[in-house]
């Protein structure tokens, strides 16, 4: 009897907790209901490569922008519209970067998203620019996403990449800052970026008090980057720049300078990072440093990002490089602009909006854009250096005065 | 660096692309048949070590001797026996998409952005410092490459193999009137070939340890260019025709002013133009091969 009265309370007890409980669920969620976006969604036609050479870059930003549109939306959305992204693979291919832009408009989006390579983006970016879109690239690394490459329809064409002036300024600023007052430079110029890159380097490096030593290039696929190597490993320059990017040559390039005795600083942009393509002898990847977006090492000094990237690792889509922070930050400056323009979605009132973003604060750090530049000028960078084989988070570098260009 | 090491190093690429120009002459010289995909057998074995690295590397490079033949064997079962009886022209366009698709799985399995081999790096260090800086990879490079080269010269004229060979490379017909088994033949050459791209994948993935889906198809097409350049219906001109077009290239890499390097390929391709314009049927066939220009 004792034992079947204390089943009795326990259950009446456990009846209590429950029903207190599912009241306070119900409540919850009618709260939860009452916040989250409800209004007409706010299209955006991500038309990007999930296959091909981009997809490194391109698909963690749109998966982190993805992940940052539920906060958003959770939280009211934009101006009571949820957002919400139609992403379409071209592949590259430019045919179908053209027909998906049109499907993606088609299917109501009113700003288009493209691949991180404004070449490639190009039959989109048309198609955009055509239909009076706010046209945006999340890490586009050059300033053509804008008039200067389409002209004055180019207007509405930005990216939350940085410009090759701020990447060449702050590697100059990394050398002069440790103490490498001589460089020699390596271009690899199967990219125009990576031309821009060196080039403003060099400029704002000498105008520094740096000394370039020599200038080298080869061109990826050429076979050369052996014999390059070995000149660059005898310049006896403080520190090597390399404007490449992470292709067979890259870790061909290092193996061949470290193999031969040359010990010093290896030096290259966001494009080499990630440290998936290092050789895995310590020996050889040692002493190699770059400027990134954010660090995928586990260290980021930004809890927000460390938080991104766990959740990114969790949901089995780990970002290579720091650039998928340019997912939400190309969507947070993209809610900006609406914000300001009161909820219209017109592509030349968001691009008016956009042009005159000055430190506006974002994921990846302060975001600004001008009628001469349409990618970001001026944010600070999270340094990388590889020791003995494993990549860490040094200090976050802003690229200062010559950011901008010099 | 000095003339020496240019000039290792020149014979050390050229001895790598001559590797690739026997294996794409050999399927040719019993086949009368390019085959384009070719540098996917090679990726295939690049890849083939990278899945391996936790293994003993004998053990994985022994393993990718058997990914590179069976793939090799694969092609002969899959297109070339297909297409027996078709023109050159029919093989040459289905072992190019052969090779776009395998591309493309490449892609779709491991991805772009590519996957470190970590075997061997010791063959990096440096043999000579200084102003020579010649690395053991380039020694091993040419080592190998001679031994190779030498053990195939020997299997073609020392070996029964080796006779039935030539004699289906002179005439495909009459070698069958004689008896001899044409499919078995065609079976070595494509063993052989798959063998010479796994050398070719083991040697390449030392100084070039990322491998990308492109991997082999940036060697082939260098090593067609050679093949024809030293003459496409004889084997050892066609090995010849490689070796020099990596000689020449590597050689200008080096000697060229630094301002001067992004002309590194347009200057090869203009020497072999140039050759071809004075001897359509390559630089080293006889003046009686030459075909007609019109």
């Amino acid at each position: 009897m004792v034992h079947r009265s204390w089943l009795k309370a326990a259950a009446a007890v456990a009846g209590s907790i429950g029903l207190v409980l599912g009241m306070a669920g119900v409540a919850g969620a009618a709260a939860a209901h009452h916040k989250a976006a409800k209004g007409k969604p706010i299209i955006i036609g991500a038309v990007i490569d999930e296959t091909s050479t981009m997809k490194p870059f391109d698909q963690p930003a749109i998966e982190a922008a993805e992940i940052w549109a539920k906060k958003v939306n959770a939280a009211g959305g934009v101006l009571g519209r949820p957002i919400e992204f139609k992403v379409f693979n071209d592949q590259l291919q430019p045919s179908l970067t053209r027909s998906d832009a049109l499907k993606a408009i088609a299917q109501g989006a009113s700003i288009l998203w493209t691949t991180c390579d404004v070449t490639f983006a190009t039959p989109a970016i048309q198609v955009g620019l055509a239909h009076h879109m706010l046209v945006v690239s999340p890490c586009t690394g050059t300033n053509e996403m804008g008039p200067s490459r389409f002209g004055a329809p180019g207007k509405l064409a930005f990216s939350f990449g940085n410009a090759p002036t701020s990447d060449g300024a702050v590697l100059a600023r990394l050398l002069m800052q440790k103490g490498w007052k001589s460089a020699t430079v390596v271009t690899d110029k199967l990219l125009t970026y990576f031309v821009d890159v060196c080039q403003n380097f060099t400029t704002d490096y000498q105008k520094m008090g740096g000394k370039i030593v020599t200038q080298l290039s080869y061109t990826t696929g050429d076979h050369t980057v052996t014999q390059v190597a070995q000149k660059a490993a005898s310049t006896g320059a403080a520190a090597t720049v390399l404007c490449t990017t992470t292709t067979p040559t890259l870790p061909a390039f290092v193996t061949s300078v470290r193999t031969l005795g040359n010990k010093k600083p290896i030096v290259g942009p966001w494009a080499i990072d990630g440290g998936f393509w290092e050789p895995k002898s310590a020996t050889i990847s040692n002493n190699i440093w770059w400027a990134t977006y954010a660090s995928v090492f586990g260290d980021d000094p930004n809890p927000q990002i460390r938080s991104l990237y766990k959740k990114m690792k969790s949901l089995g889509e780990a970002p290579q490089t720091g650039g998928f922070v340019t997912g939400p930050t190309a969507l947070e400056g993209i809610i900006t602009a609406i914000k300001r323009a009161h909820g219209t979605l017109k592509g030349p009132k968001l691009a008016a909006q956009m042009v005159k973003f000055h430190d506006v604060p974002t994921l990846s750090g302060p975001v600004s854009f001008s009628a001469k530049f349409h990618a970001v000028v001026g944010r600070p960078y999270r340094i990388i250096e590889v020791k003995n084989g494993k990549p860490h988070f040094v200090e976050m570098l802003s690229p200062g005065k010559y950011a901008g260009g010099a | 660096m000095n003339v020496v090491g240019y000039l290792v190093n020149a014979i050390s690429l050229g001895a790598l692309y001559a590797l690739i120009a026997v294996s794409v002459g050999l399927v040719f010289g019993v086949l009368r048949q390019i085959n384009l995909a070719q540098g996917e057998v090679i990726t295939f074995g690049a890849y083939s070590l990278w899945l391996m690295r936790s293994l003993p590397t004998w053990l994985a490079i022994v393993l990718c001797f058997a990914v590179c033949i069976a793939g090799s064997l694969l092609l002969q079962v899959a297109v070339f026996r297909p297409l027996r009886g078709a023109s050159a022209l029919t093989t040459l366009v289905a072992t190019f998409g052969v090779s776009y698709g395998l591309e493309a799985l490449w892609l779709i399995i491991f991805g772009p952005s590519g996957n470190t081999v970590s075997m061997l790096t010791n063959l990096n260090n440096t043999v000579v410092g200084g102003a020579v800086a010649l690395r053991w990879v380039t020694l091993v490079e040419i080592g190998v490459a001679a031994v190779l080269l030498g053990g195939l010269l020997l299997l073609l004229f020392r070996t029964s193999l080796g006779m039935r060979m030539r004699a289906v490379a002179e005439d495909l017909r009459a070698a069958r009137l004689v008896g001899v088994r044409i499919g078995q033949v065609v079976t070595w050459a494509f063993v052989l070939s798959g063998a010479s791209a796994a050398v070719v994948a083991v040697l390449a993935t030392v100084q070039t340890p990322l491998v990308t889906p492109t991997f082999g198809l940036n060697l082939i097409i260098f090593a067609l260019v050679g093949v024809v350049l030293g003459g496409l219906d004889h084997l050892g001109r066609a090995t010849a025709g490689g070796f020099i077009i990596g000689f020449v290239n590597s050689l200008l890499g080096s000697i060229l002013p630094e301002q001067e390097l992004v002309f590194v390929t347009s200057l090869t391709f203009l020497f072999v133009v140039v050759v071809l314009v004075v001897r359509p049927a390559g630089l080293l066939a006889p003046r009686s091969a030459d075909v007609e220009r019109v």
